[in-house]
């Protein structure tokens, strides 16, 4: 893991942080680990910021991935349905 | 199909949150309760499926298979239990058998200097601002990016962060230990990160530092 040389933070909190910033924003951090994170992150601007752009990114994967089924999917799927139906699936 | 003509066993009632599900339904119950739990998530099933096989037929085909697979072991699926997680369970599964046997690729690892990567470094040095550089990244450029990306890699990312899947969902769906998932995460997220600013510096956004690869 590297630390961040823009964290004025020499204390090992940045470190710290850093480490568990993925597990955090998965929202997989175990509950005792959460609040000194916030607490963190609330007093640390580059480390709250990496957070945020870090945030973002996943976002803005999300979005550009969105797709909706051509209509033509739906009537097939429900054309095997009733084909299935027919067959005692 | 070789299942197509079992029959689905009747069941007894099940005891979900305190009510009796009765998983003997009629037909068309059972076909209805299908209907109205499954079809809203067909679009999102197409997106994850876009993803797997990068192809609008394949995409379909799996997808109509996935649809056709849950509906014969729908009395298997226990109301009231995680109905995306089985749902993107079979949409794994199927597209397994269908499809990786066909893959070009072997089974791709990442190089492990892909941990150092940090593309928020990265985005401070350019002439952009980081949220300007983000603008910039189309739906082509994020599709390709995460195309790129080992199989196994990609479907972690992807259900992660477009589907919202914690590691236990996705370590169910992908039939693996939670270690693995987290560090499939942590290296293919990198990995995509990596892809984008190379993206964004061969198109001016960030500073090129002549160390690319």
């Amino acid at each position: 893991m590297t630390t961040d040389a823009n964290c004025a933070g020499t204390d090992g909190d940045c470190a710290e942080a850093l480490e568990q910033l993925e597990l955090y924003l998965d929202g997989e951090l175990p509950g005792g680990d959460l609040g000194r994170i916030r607490e963190h992150l609330a007093a640390c601007y580059p480390c709250a910021d990496r957070a945020t752009f870090e945030e973002q990114l996943r976002a803005l994967v999300k979005e550009r991935c969105a797709e909706s089924a051509p209509p033509e999917l739906h009537t097939a799927i429900l054309h095997r349905l009733d084909e299935m139906s027919i067959h005692g699936a | 199909m070789d299942q197509n003509n079992t029959t689905t066993p009747v069941k007894p009632g099940v005891e979900v949150d305190g009510t009796i599900v009765r998983t003997e339904l009629t037909d068309a119950r059972r076909r209805t309760l299908f209907e109205e739990q499954v079809m809203p998530e067909v679009d999102r099933l197409f997106g994850a499926a876009m993803r797997y096989t990068h192809d609008p037929t394949d995409a379909q085909d799996l997808v109509q298979e996935t649809v056709a697979k849950a509906f014969q072991s729908y009395h298997q699926y226990q109301q009231g239990t995680n109905l995306r997680a089985w749902l993107y369970r079979i949409l794994h599964t199927t597209y397994i058998s269908m499809y990786r046997k066909r893959q070009r690729r072997p089974q791709e690892t990442l190089q492990e200097s892909i941990d150092d990567f940090s593309f928020y470094d990265e985005s401070r040095t350019g002439p952009s601002a980081e949220r300007e550089v983000f603008a910039e990244i189309t739906d082509t450029v994020v599709k390709e990016a995460l195309a790129d990306l080992p199989d196994t890699f990609r479907m972690a990312v992807y259900l992660a962060d477009v589907e919202g899947f914690a590691y236990k969902e996705i370590a169910e769906i992908m039939d693996t230990p939670i270690g693995t998932v987290m560090s499939r995460l942590h290296r293919g997220r990198k990995a995509l990160q990596q892809a984008l600013a190379q993206y964004a510096r061969t198109h001016g956004l960030i500073e090129d530092d002549g160390d690319d690869q």
